[in-house]
């Protein structure tokens, strides 16, 4: 048996995959966080076939994955009964340093599970870097904690 | 990005037509087990008909929104199959809780464009006791980006709150400002016959209540109903054979900023993008917020309207928190604001029951007295504005109400 079949099945949302966003989710499996461009070098979020306002080909940059809290929201429900019993989950809007945002969950950069953060750490304007979930052997998570 | 630069005459010369609104109504809402959601759509077309004092063959258009309980690609024909009517003109909107102006706007346009002339707009759903647990699900992930977004378990409540989070910290807008609108708002609710909830709370009782996404406590969040709400629109002329005083569509104008929460640039540019629609109906009402005396604006949440009321340029950016907390937003204040209740405390179905309490307002009839509410007629109210935001504040469509016609553009 392998060691993955131990693992308890991961029960929260997972990403609806399209076909644009296959390079960006193959980057965050390697730990790496790659952001759609357009034709001048400009990143822009989130991966579409073109870049949004050009209907120009997309080429991709890789994040140094460092940015800031712009606004965050305790959520004490989620979306489905998978999150029943936890404690709340944050889930932010980042301002990454190459100037896209992006959504993510910040938390505490303890694998493997990366618990949420406490709420009473969390304020808008805080640094934060990248930490990455592998929440299945498929999907990786990029997640963000205090930098 | 471009702001598109509709033409406010053109606008004018379709609404000097004399597009009215003849008739209204509403079931009661809350918990409605056993009536299915056509049947509540059915009641309500009765209700209103019965109001304007026509029957179902004069109706020669039909638009109506959507239903999270009865899939169907085409609501509008499913519903004339159902109420046994053959309509001329049929549409089905779909812009979240900025559906029901844009409805009026369609029917507006169908007359104009000689496809109708007695236009009945209707919604209704029994989204309370009807909906599965995998519909509930849908329906809290439905305006997150199923890519980018769901995985972090963002609610649509949460999404909100992302906004209305930077909004309170640009601003310094305190809790009790979001609450305020609340304790407001349930002042009112208290009086409308059909409202879900009836007791009035205080400030503190909202900022006491559980917490559910920052800064939204459960009493910040709008309500799950069934039941359903209808408007009649037709010409003035069509309508002088009708029993009610009609109300006049005086302006119309639509906003949009963004879909998903993370492609909101700012929170400025969310107030302009939701503010260029009730700017622009007011210019093509040639109106100012002076004018207004009634305001029956969405509130999907408590922080809703705020922003809503700094776009329209009722109060200055960041202003409406205090605006509220003065007393300005109570019957009786400067500008009373969703005297009916609400989404907050009468009932949610989007933006429908903001525009029959509009109506209802500008004919003197908000004395709900005689059905076991109360008075909440705003004293000799002449012109109303309303609106309705989809999304999180992604799209909005917004009118101007009037008792009396349009002055010639």
């Amino acid at each position: 048996m392998s060691e993955q079949s131990t693992k308890p099945a991961y029960t929260k949302p997972l990403p609806d995959l399209r076909p644009e966003g296959a390079t960006f989710w193959a980057g965050t499996k390697e730990h790496k966080l790659l952001l759609p461009a357009g034709p001048d070098g400009t990143p822009f979020w989130y991966p579409r076939a073109y870049a949004p306002g050009t209907l120009e080909p997309v080429q991709w940059v890789e994040s140094a994955g460092t940015g800031e809290i712009y606004t965050y929201s305790v959520h004490f429900i989620g979306p489905s009964k998978a999150y029943k019993g936890d404690p709340p989950h944050v889930v932010a809007l980042v301002d990454l340093d190459e100037g896209v945002r992006v959504m993510t969950n910040l938390v505490i950069d303890q694998a493997p599970d990366y618990p949420s953060i406490d709420p009473a750490d969390v304020a808008i304007g805080k640094r934060v870097r990248v930490v990455f979930h592998d929440v299945t052997d498929e999907i990786t998570l990029p997640k963000f904690a205090l930098a | 990005m471009s702001e598109a630069t509709p033409n406010v005459q053109e606008a004018r010369r379709m609404l000097a037509k004399g597009i009215v609104i003849a008739g209204v109504g509403e079931t009661e809402q809350g918990k409605l087990e056993g009536r299915g959601s056509f049947q509540l759509l059915e009641e309500v077309t009765k209700i209103t008909l019965d109001d304007a004092g026509i029957g179902l063959a004069e109706v020669d258009g039909l638009v109506t929104a959507f239903s999270f309980v009865e899939s169907t690609l085409m609501h509008s024909t499913t519903l004339a199959d159902y109420l046994g009517m053959e309509p001329g003109y049929f549409a089905s909107v779909a812009v979240g809780g900025a559906t029901a102006p844009l409805m009026a706007v369609q029917a507006a346009m169908a007359i104009d464009a000689g496809l109708a002339e007695v236009v009945l707009c209707v919604r209704g759903d029994n989204t309370r006791s009807g909906i599965s647990s995998s519909g509930m699900i849908a329906m809290a992930r439905e305006m997150s980006h199923g890519e980018y977004e769901a995985p972090y378990g963002l609610t649509t409540i949460g999404g909100y709150g992302l906004l209305a989070q930077r909004y309170m910290h640009e601003h310094n807008v305190p809790q009790e400002a979001l609450a305020s609108v609340v304790a407001t708002q349930s002042e009112h609710a208290a009086l409308k016959w059909n409202a879900m909830l009836r007791d009035p709370v205080s400030v503190e009782d909202v900022m006491n209540d559980r917490w559910i996404a920052t800064p939204f406590h459960a009493m910040d969040c709008s309500l799950v109903s069934d039941g359903a709400a209808a408007f009649l629109v037709t010409t003035a002329a069509r309508a002088k054979d009708m029993k009610r005083k009609p109300v006049y569509i005086t302006g119309i104008g639509e906003g949009y900023s963004h879909q998903y929460i993370t492609s909101a640039k700012s929170v400025d540019g969310v107030r302009q993008g939701l503010g260029r629609a009730g700017r622009r109906a007011m210019e093509v009402a040639g109106v100012t917020p002076q004018d207004l005396d009634v305001a029956e604006i969405y509130d999907s949440f408590s922080f809703t309207p705020l922003i809503a009321l700094e776009g329209f340029g009722v109060c200055g950016p960041g202003e409406a928190g205090d605006w509220v907390l003065e007393g300005n937003a109570k019957l009786g204040g400067a500008l009373p604001m969703n005297t009916h209740g609400g989404l907050i405390r009468q009932a949610h179905l989007g933006a429908m029951h903001h525009i029959v309490e509009a109506t209802l307002q500008l004919r003197g009839e908000a004395d709900d007295t005689a059905r076991g509410g109360g008075d909440h007629q705003v004293p000799d109210a002449k012109v109303a504005i309303t609106n309705g935001s989809g999304g999180i504040l992604a799209a909005t469509s917004a009118l101007v109400l009037s008792s009396e016609p349009p002055s010639a553009a």
